[in-house]
């Protein structure tokens, strides 16, 4: 009993903590915002908390020229900032958006710097201890980045091999997503009744957890008692033509890892799709396909020329984001094969990532790993952008 | 150049009855006009004719063809919807082109026929934009064009002016009037405005709740409306209605009500001695109330009082009271009439309209 209520003391503790925190963080903005076009803001609030930093650097043990430095010059940056962005505008939005933005700074772009910082140097096994020791390890320049091409990140597959594998699992996916969800959403819409609990159906694979789901078909896989190959041999005992022709139960997961990943992942993908291109076609206006109509074309001359450049711009963004996350989907592969004595003929670049960050231990090499297939994935998005984009402005400039 | 035969078209949405039996003929290169309330079944009635809905039961022919079962493809209409429905990721030269391309027109005839309709309608330079950057007024025309370069037998329009402001709407009602004489085809338009309906339709058809309520000519529906409903819809401003009854005193017949007594020469309503003593709605439009002191019949004037005066530019609207029974002149612009001043006038005989008061028919010929 008294366990349970010393838990729950600490679970109110730390969300009492983090209210504080963020109350502090609020009243500091505030102070700024508010009095961001008083001629005294900048000694007040500089001599203000600058004392009030030092006092907290104090207790927290955190005292030194260098934090003090920087905390001067956040100090100078953030009335300047204050001055710019409010300028007789309502702070409110900033003020609420404040908290959730600073956590984002720390979770995502103090962990971005620190890799970059990673990739520079050499942090691997043998030098992690002399990390711990002194704060310090070697120092090597492009060196991470020159292996990344030519040391492989596993036993079986370099760079370029990854790569190419990469880029297959990334289009075949994407254009199965696409298109089946293309065909679902065309079924839906056109459905009368029950679209609410088909849709509803649909996308329950999508808004399961990735691994539970994953892990359920990967036993659908399973070449005894799996499910695919019990219904290949229960189809042969009764069409044994069937096995004339070669069709026989396969070893999805030993002699087709990529492809059994590729399917389940298809399988993973189209709801997502599906859904956005459901809510696409239903933003067309019913009258342009009335005006196809009485313009005389069939039902696939409307799909060509009325659908699918109506549902370009909701399309587009989603098959971007698709290309992202496919890319970047470590999930299915590493849950299919990954485990202890897994095969490495379905990895991808970022499970190759992982397996050389957390297997062989070379992080800093691993560090930038991670930042080649940033800039690849960069340039990628940046093109899909681009191709949107000119497509757009093409025909509105005319 | 085609001719459109209704016979008994009925349609329901689920369980609401939208048309109910309709019927309604219109010859080869005729200008009809369809004008009802909102909600009476007139976009109903083009979507039937253009196959873009399902009969419940009738038919429809063009050409004496029926053609019930045949697509919108196939019926070779064309038509221009009240939101334009201009397909918005085409510029209007691949908005004009496409009903053509899709028949695989060959290239130069498509062009051909694009340009001869962008003259006509002068879209010339608007041909590459996009819709988006059109005016309404021009994607109005563009919707037309859309329509005429097919050549289609049959153009239906659904309020196709209803977006635009008066001088526009005044413009393209011109326009489209010189293009009925141009392209010689047969046209079912749909307003809800009467100058348009008056000025631009060889045949109105005036509907209310599913029903044709009539059909003629615009000066036929105008002097002579078949029922209240007609009556009172067509005409601005509205048509002045009294109830009372038919009173015979001494050889003369009176309309007569609480408030006022009004004389009906014999020529006004020659059937009057059948209905002495019924009740019956009389109707007489704003404009047939005269107020002129030396046309004013002076035997049977009638006096007011002027509740309030409305000035229209070269025309105002006499509101007057007499007894209970309100009535609405138009009068000359600047009368000398002030609110509660003495007014008398007279009608003009040979527009009044009588109703019966139960059935709401016109009575008097
Ligand atoms: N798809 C539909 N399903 C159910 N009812 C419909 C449908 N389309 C129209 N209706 C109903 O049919 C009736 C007639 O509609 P219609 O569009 O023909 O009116 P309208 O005369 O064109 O009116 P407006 O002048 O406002 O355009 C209306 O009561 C409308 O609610
Ligand atoms: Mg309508």
């Amino acid at each position: 009993m008294n366990d349970i209520i010393f838990s729950l003391l600490q679970v109110f503790g730390f969300v009492a903590l983090i209210a504080v925190s963020v109350g502090i963080i609020e009243l500091y903005l505030w102070s700024h915002f508010r009095y961001h076009d008083k001629n005294s803001i900048f000694f007040t609030s500089v001599f203000s908390f600058t004392f009030l930093a030092l006092l907290f650097m104090n207790i927290g043990g955190l005292l030194s020229i260098k934090n003090f430095v920087i905390f001067m010059f956040w100090e100078i940056f953030l009335i300047y900032t204050s001055k710019k962005l409010i300028k007789g505008k309502n702070y409110l939005p900033y003020l609420l958006a404040a908290p959730a933005f600073l956590g984002l700074l720390a979770l995502l772009l103090y962990p971005f710097l620190f890799q970059i910082y990673l990739s520079f140097h050499d942090l691997k096994l043998t030098t992690i201890m002399q990390w711990k020791q002194l704060g310090t390890i070697p120092f090597v320049g492009l060196k991470q980045y020159i292996s990344v091409f030519t040391v492989p990140p596993l036993a079986e597959a370099g760079f370029f091999k990854l790569l190419f594998r990469t880029l297959l699992w990334t289009f075949v996916n994407i254009f199965f997503h696409v298109l089946g969800g293309f065909i679902l959403a065309l079924l839906l819409s056109e459905l009368k009744i029950f679209r609410g609990i088909y849709r509803t159906l649909l996308v329950v694979p999508w808004a399961m957890p990735q691994v539970v789901a994953v892990l359920a078909l990967r036993g659908e896989f399973h070449s005894q008692y799996g499910f695919i190959n019990v219904m290949i041999k229960k189809a042969i005992e009764s069409f044994p033509w069937l096995a004339s022709i070669g069709v026989g139960p396969v070893n999805w997961l030993s002699d087709y890892p990529l492809l059994t990943c590729i399917l389940i992942n298809v399988w993973l993908g189209i709801p997502f799709m599906t859904v956005i291109i459901l809510g696409g076609l239903q933003s067309i206006s019913k009258s342009y396909y009335d005006a196809a109509s009485i313009d005389g074309a069939t039902y696939f001359q409307k799909l060509k020329y009325i659908t699918l450049p109506l549902i370009k711009p909701v399309l587009m963004p989603a098959v971007t984001l698709g290309t992202v996350w496919t890319f970047n989907n470590i999930n299915v592969i590493y849950l299919v094969t990954g485990q202890s004595g897994g095969t490495e003929q379905a990895d991808i670049l970022v499970s190759a990532l992982y397996k050389a960050a957390f297997t062989y231990n070379r992080y800093s090499y691993s560090a930038a790993f991670a930042m080649v297939i940033f800039l690849i994935l960069f340039m990628i998005s940046i093109s899909y952008s681009k191709m949107f984009e000119e497509k757009n402005t093409d025909k509105g400039a005319a | 150049m085609a001719s459109v035969t209704f016979k008994k078209i009925v349609k329901k949405y689920n369980d609401n009855l939208i048309l109910d039996g309709v019927d309604l003929e219109i010859r080869d290169h005729e200008f009809v006009v369809i004008v009802g309330p909102s909600g009476c079944g007139k976009t109903t009635m083009l979507r039937l004719l253009a196959g873009l809905e399902e009969i419940t039961s009738g038919d429809i022919e063009i050409d004496g063809l029926k053609v019930n079962d045949l697509p919108p493809a196939k019926r070779e209409i064309a038509m221009v919807f009240q939101d334009y429905a201009l397909y918005p990721h085409m510029t209007v030269k691949e908005n004009m082109s496409f009903a053509l391309k899709l028949r695989h027109f060959p290239k130069d005839e498509i062009e051909k026929r694009v340009k001869e309709s962008a003259s006509i309608l002068q879209l010339e330079k608007l041909l590459n934009r996009m819709p988006k950057q059109l005016s309404g007024g021009q994607r109005q025309r563009v919707a037309i064009g859309r329509a005429i370069v097919r050549k289609p037998k049959v153009f239906l329009f659904d309020e196709p002016l209803s977006n635009l402001d008066a001088k526009l709407r005044e413009e393209m009602r011109v326009e489209i009037a010189r293009l009925y004489q141009k392209l010689n085809s047969t046209i079912v338009y749909v307003t809800h405005d009467q100058v348009e309906a008056m000025t631009l339709a060889g045949r109105v058809v005036v509907m209310n709740k599913g029903h044709i309520q009539q059909s003629g000519t615009p000066l036929d529906v105008y002097r002579k409306p078949q029922n209240v409903f007609v009556a009172g819809f067509i005409g601005s401003p509205t048509m002045n209605f009294l109830r009372g009854k038919i009173e015979k005193q001494e050889d003369f017949f009176y309309f007569s009500n609480q408030s006022v007594k009004i004389f009906l020469p014999l020529f006004s309503f020659p059937e009057v001695e059948k209905y002495s003593g019924k009740d019956v709605i009389l109707g007489i439009r704003p404009d047939d109330i005269i107020l002129d002191d030396k046309k004013i019949d002076h035997a049977h004037k009638i006096s007011g009082n002027v509740e309030v005066i409305e000035l229209l530019g070269h025309r105002e609207n006499i509101y007057i009271k007499v007894g209970d029974q309100k009535i609405l002149a138009v009068g000359e612009a600047f009368s000398n009439f002030s609110p509660g001043s003495l007014v008398e006038f007279s009608f003009n005989y040979k527009n009044i309209h009588i109703f019966d008061a139960t059935t709401e028919k016109r009575i008097n010929s």
